[in-house]
């Protein structure tokens, strides 16, 4: 039984991952989420680097700056992110099961789904073949 | 006389779903003894091994004193005392006696001044030499270890010291004042010897914690408490864990082959037993599959009873039914999670220790968001800002460290 989270096989029938501590579903309960649910995102950039995300419901995107303490879940610095204008604390990705939803966290430059800003502290839902930007910097969803 | 061992075992998921595989069950085996406690009047034997060591002066050993003496009050004229002083030197201050003699055990203590440095193994050679003095099978034997500070270069004596009062019946309790202790090693003395251990963040609660230990002592029901699992051709346990008095892995010392042997010492009248036991089953036919039996043993002398015998079946069904294979026992899922925190807390702290800051940052994330789940917020925001400090400077904090290794290994003490 595969972990989804951290791609570790686990012994059928095991209740958390033996390496990530992430729950586990049985493999009847992942095969018929599987099929129901939207598969699992992921970002990546114009050069088509993908980004590592955090194994986290909420995951905070941005730019790391120790002197601030702040240290974002994703951070953009070594993806141009200080060039194109990525806040500190820019925006946050909430992961509910299937569904992915991203919020504008007040950033000085904007965060945009398909080219339209979407309102500071507003969740706007997105899914594979959406195009995100975050001040001028462009990531595509896409499905894992 | 009725029986007064109850062995209760519940599995994870009652239907199995049959595979070409093994597969993974967990039993949750509680052992009680139908609340029955008082044994204490049957006896105790108590060695206490203090720290007098120069960082003791002042409030913590003022309070220490005073805890010493709540203790000898609280023994009865059966029971045995001795106490042992250590700096970088070693005093057998009363040697193993009948606890009579109370203003004579005080006043001992009363004189004690705080001086020298921190030598743990010479306190816990003299503890051990006194306890085994005063050792009978139908006492609870116990030394209680107190220290403010980090022994140097005597660890692995120390844990073959505590190791050697395991496997004579004298459990080791430690404890630790302050922060500049090794948590590391006072866990694995208790754990080596069957005991529990304690951090005493502020010397006021010194005598909180022996107070507990007196009560404990007085809680016990049973001595002698023996678990012995039998399992079926080709089930295997994997992994066995205690969660009283705190979560420890015991895999490696009571899982023998295809078979469970734990010795467990005492059992607590109030607070019980409860081993989780991850068990490899292998494929079977449909229907009703016996994994194996839990036998408890244990004796009550303060009833005149030995050889006290209780057991259980583990039976799960197996079945092609989907739907009644993916139940799982709340309260064992409970159980695990807990155990899994424990767990997960313990690998990011030796991932942090080896230098291997992105494994332990990964680790205790998960952590975090496991103890959160289990409603634990002040240990999942010490989890929270230990990710921080791994961040900024590669380390954890003392502080922290010891919240989680505490912390996650007493998350059971909300069960009872």
């Amino acid at each position: 039984m595969k972990c989804t989270q951290c791609q570790m096989e686990n012994i059928e029938g095991a209740l958390f991952c033996e390496e990530c501590g992430a729950k586990l579903e049985s493999r009847q309960e992942f095969v018929e989420a599987a099929d129901a649910a939207a598969p699992q995102l992921v970002l990546s950039t114009q050069d088509g680097s993908k980004l590592d995300i955090p194994a986290k419901d909420e995951i905070v995107i941005g730019r790391e700056d120790p002197i601030s303490d702040v240290f974002p879940d994703l951070d953009l610095t070594n993806y141009g992110g200080m060039e194109k204008g990525v806040s500190r604390k820019h925006a946050v990705l909430h992961r509910a099961g299937p569904d992915y939803t991203l919020e504008d966290m007040g950033s000085t430059n904007g965060t945009y789904v398909n080219k339209k800003r979407i309102q500071p502290h507003v969740p706007q839902a997105i899914k594979a073949g959406d195009e995100v930007r975050l001040g001028k910097l462009s990531l595509s969803v896409r499905a894992a | 006389m009725k029986n007064g061992l109850n062995v209760r075992c519940v599995m994870s998921k009652d239907a199995l779903l049959r595979t070409e595989n093994d597969q993974a069950v967990y039993a949750m085996v509680e052992i009680t003894s139908g609340g029955r406690t008082g044994f204490g009047a049957a006896g105790a034997n108590f060695a206490l091994v203090l720290d007098r060591s120069g960082s003791m002066d002042g409030e913590k050993m003022d309070n220490l004193k005073e805890a010493v003496g709540y203790v000898v009050d609280h023994l009865s004229d059966r029971d045995v005392v001795s106490v042992v002083i250590f700096d970088d030197q070693v005093e057998t201050l009363i040697p193993s006696q009948p606890a009579k003699n109370r203003d004579e055990i005080k006043n001992s203590i009363a004189n004690v001044i705080a001086r020298g440095g921190t030598q743990i193994s010479d306190g816990l050679k003299a503890g051990l030499e006194e306890a085994k003095k005063g050792f009978a099978k139908d006492r609870v034997n116990r030394i209680l270890l107190l220290t403010d500070g980090r022994t140097w270069d005597d660890e692995e004596l120390c844990l073959r010291l505590a190791e050697e009062a395991g496997k004579q019946g004298i459990a080791v309790t430690s404890m630790g004042i302050g922060e500049e202790w090794n948590e590391k090693l006072l866990l694995q003395l208790a754990e080596k010897s069957g005991g529990d251990s304690h951090w005493i963040e502020n010397p006021i609660s010194i005598l909180d914690v022996f107070r507990s230990e007196v009560e404990g002592l007085q809680a016990v029901s049973a001595i002698n408490l023996r678990v012995t699992g039998r399992m079926n051709h080709g089930v295997k346990p994997v992994k066995v864990y205690t969660t009283v008095p705190m979560i420890a892995d015991a895999s490696a010392k009571w899982i023998r082959g295809g078979s469970l042997l734990a010795d467990l010492g005492t059992l607590d009248g109030k607070k019980g037993q409860t081993l989780l036991v991850e068990l490899h089953v292998p494929k079977q036919k449909a229907g009703k599959f016996r994994i194996g039996q839990i036998e408890a043993t244990c004796d009550m002398p303060s009833e005149g009873i030995t050889g006290q015998s209780a057991k259980s079946e583990l039976v799960v069904d197996f079945t092609d039914d989907i739907a009644a294979a993916t139940k799982v026992n709340a309260e064992v899922m409970n159980l695990v999670e807990k155990v899994s925190a424990f767990k997960l807390q313990t690998r990011a702290l030796t991932e942090a220790e080896a230098g291997n800051i992105a494994a332990a940052t990964q680790k205790l994330e998960a952590a975090a968001t496991m103890l959160l789940n289990l409603g634990e917020q002040d240990l999942a925001e010490t989890a929270e800002r230990e990710i921080l400090s791994l961040r900024k400077t590669g380390t954890l904090t003392a502080l922290g460290t010891k919240k989680l290794e505490y912390g996650t290994r007493k998350l059971t003490h909300a069960l009872k």
